[in-house]
């Protein structure tokens, strides 16, 4: 194993991290506001990304353009989807229900993809999609730079609204503790709905981010279900920062085991440390008394 | 993805269980009510079981056009020894399971006098098993991987140009006739965990091997890799002269794009299927010249044939036929050749036997050059191998059908 090679996968980890840790932020939120298991977190994702892409062939313009359409547009679909689908479960079965409910909604965005644009599979042409910059012998291409600071910047400022915001502090109370939440005059149900319709606007970017360095057709989603669950699990259920941590290390630690052992079996890393979490720390590693803190 | 599936598999399994207990079903009351459906003397009835739905229907469907197509053509051209070709289709749904009884169903109540093969690897080997069982004589236009011709088949011919580990035949047959100090040192191969697409890349490994080309990088990726940055990490890494990939679409196209973002520039880049689609410069944009790939059938190779072919397909359907409906028009002329030349066309095992010696024997005219077959059904001809040159895709070998020069090193992409 070389050094120049070492660094290179460091560096690739690092960004795949970056990029995974996006992607699974919105997924350990909705657990966090509502315990819901999203299983459309991912669908939602491709169909950010096709639309990025349908974006740039209609108009030609740069697919990062299409977040100003899109960010609102999946913030409202989340908060009508919450409250008009999920608010209905009964409060009792609502993690299990959710699984299944939320499985028809990722089921019916990839039949809706396919019936709209065809299995065919996509990819958004950029001018930059082959740039790349040097860093000590190591190239890092731009497109996944600039997927890495979508990343940063989003997962910055939803922790910010998290933390210094009215609506932060409302959303973690009825994250907290819903009942004492509307004792103190919270409407959690209209709060609930936000906190799902800000998960869902993360899909926005991360589907978007996703798109600049990717093939996208229909069922891509079932390939990014698994990694992103076992994530969320490893970081604590509806801890983010748990959850970018997470990302980052399982990313550097597939990134680097595909030197020796190649493609396969790297990717098993996601399964195994999901085991050796859920045998010896279930709570996972950040999550505390589930997704107290933040 | 393992959250997911792990439920729905079991529940899919049950579903396809309760599909195939009611189809046995309805099988056995049609069977009771339908007497012999059989060609009558004015016609030639052919048995196809297609996966129109399910995971195969995209290929599926353009194996269907082909033989439709084909069929039409026929009997706008008199037919054969002078009857009409009907086509009895069914849909396996892309099931193993269903291919079986649907050949069995093909051949036992409705008689048909020929049958001729569905899609895939997959779906091929139990239903060359079942016209095996039979005796019927079984023409093929899809099961390129080397388990096809390791069953033992004595009725199985493949109706394409080689089968996936000749499909670099030629390029490799090229290579080594480089001079000493033109020709390319070390090789890194990268290619799918997929009996087809890894048998084409190890094909030319080989080959390669043989020569004395040393192999630098040598992965296999499972077939649900989208993150190829890892792999062509390694491959630039190893600075190999030439890169070859054992892909099919996405996984060829993310691996060239990773290997465009690492600045890994060599002399020769092949990958199979992707670079022939049509979305392959859209996804790529202007760096694709000099990339290769090898090609089982392409509309401007001037055999006579082949003109006919693709002028009646236009005519038909507006658009220039594709890969899949090439190889079903195929299957049709090596059965329709060995027809002619036997003339008979019944289930009874005589006939079917003379049709299965003929063709072992004999060299079509088709669509795909002169085809003849070893005793496995492996046919002996090559793939084409063509290459991007100034945005388009040509063909560089062999130099008799070549359309521009192959350029090698290939430029800087």
């Amino acid at each position: 194993m070389s050094g120049p090679l070492l660094l290179q996968s460091l560096i690739l980890g690092l960004l795949l991290g970056g990029l995974y840790a996006l992607l699974a932020a919105g997924l350990t939120l909705y657990f966090g506001v509502m315990r819901v298991v999203m299983i459309a977190h991912s669908a939602f994702l491709i169909l950010a990304a096709y639309l990025a892409w349908f974006f740039t062939t209609q108009t030609g313009l740069d697919p990062l353009l299409s977040l100003i359409i899109t960010v609102p547009l999946f913030f409202a679909a989340g908060y009508g989807m919450q409250r008009a689908l999920l608010s209905r479960l009964r409060p009792a079965t609502l993690t299990m229900m959710s699984v299944l409910l939320t499985f028809a909604i990722a089921l019916i965005i990839e039949g809706g993809l396919g019936y709209l644009f065809s299995g065919t599979q996509r990819r958004i042409q950029l001018g930059y999609s082959s740039a790349s910059l040097e860093l000590w012998g190591a190239r890092i291409a731009v497109v996944k730079l600039v997927a890495f600071g979508l990343a940063a910047i989003s997962l910055l400022a939803l922790y910010l609204l998290l933390k210094k915001t009215r609506f932060g502090q409302a959303l973690r109370a009825t994250i907290q503790h819903r009942e004492a939440a509307q004792l103190l005059g919270i409407d959690t149900d209209r709060i609930a709905g936000f906190g799902f319709g800000l998960g869902l606007a993360t899909a926005a970017v991360g589907g978007t981010a996703l798109a600049l360095d990717a093939t996208i057709y229909p069922s891509l989603h079932w390939h990014w279900i698994g990694p992103l669950m076992a994530i969320i699990v490893i970081g604590g259920l509806g801890s983010i920062p748990g959850a970018a941590v997470a990302a980052m290390v399982l990313g550097v630690t597939q990134s680097l085991l595909q030197i020796p052992m190649g493609t396969t079996w790297a990717q098993t890393v996601f399964y195994l440390a999901l085991f050796a979490t859920l045998m010896f720390r279930p709570q996972g590693f950040f999550g505390g008394r589930l997704a107290q803190r933040f | 993805m393992r959250f997911t599936k792990t439920p729905t598999a079991s529940k899919r399994f049950r579903a396809t269980l309760a599909a195939a207990a009611a189809v046995t079903l309805a099988s056995t009351l049609a069977a009771c009510g339908a007497a012999e459906e059989g060609g009558g003397d004015d016609e030639i009835v052919i048995g196809i079981s297609l996966p129109l739905t399910g995971d195969f229907s995209e290929p599926g469907k353009g194996i269907q056009r082909g033989y439709e197509a084909w069929a039409e053509y026929v009997n706008a051209n008199g037919g054969l020894l002078g009857r009409d070709v009907r086509l009895e289709m069914l849909d396996d749904q892309s099931s193993a399971e269903r291919v079986a009884a649907d050949y069995e169903k093909l051949i036992n109540q409705e008689q048909v006098d020929l049958v001729v093969g569905p899609f895939s690897t997959r779906l091929v080997i139990p239903a060359a098993q079942v016209a095996q069982d039979y005796g019927y004589l079984f023409v093929e236009p899809a099961g390129a991987a080397p388990e096809v011709f390791e069953e033992g088949f004595e009725n199985l011919f493949y109706a394409a140009p080689a089968v996936a580990n000749d499909h670099y035949k030629l390029l490799a047959e090229h290579i080594l006739a480089m001079p000493e100090s033109e020709r390319p040192k070390t090789a890194a191969y990268a290619s799918m965990d997929d009996p087809f697409a890894q048998g084409t890349a190890y094909g030319l490994k080989d080959a390669l091997e043989e020569g004395g080309i040393k192999t630098v990088v040598d992965e296999v990726y499972p077939p649900n890799t989208t993150d190829f940055s890892s792999i062509a990490a390694k491959v630039a890494d190893s600075k190999a002269d030439i890169v070859v990939g054992g892909s099919q679409y996405q996984d060829g196209v993310n691996l060239i794009v990773a290997l465009q973002q690492l600045d890994y520039q060599p002399k020769l880049a092949a990958f199979s299927t992707a670079p022939t689609e049509t979305e392959f410069a859209e996804a790529i944009g202007d760096k694709t010249q000099g990339i290769i790939a090898p090609t089982g059938y392409t509309t401007k190779a001037d055999y006579p044939e082949n003109q006919e072919f693709v002028k009646f397909y236009e005519e038909k359907h507006g658009e220039a036929p594709g890969e899949d409906e090439a190889n079903a028009w195929t299957t049709g002329q090596v059965v329709a050749a060995a027809v002619e030349a036997v003339e008979c066309a019944e289930p009874d095992p005589d006939c079917q036997s003379k049709l299965i010696d003929w063709l072992h024997e004999n060299e079509v005219e088709t669509v795909v050059g002169p085809l003849s077959w070893d005793d496995k059904g492996r046919p002996q001809s090559a793939h084409m191998i063509q290459q991007w040159v100034d945005g388009e895709i040509k063909i560089v070998l062999p130099e008799d059908q070549a359309e521009a020069e192959f350029i090698y090193p290939k430029p800087a992409w």
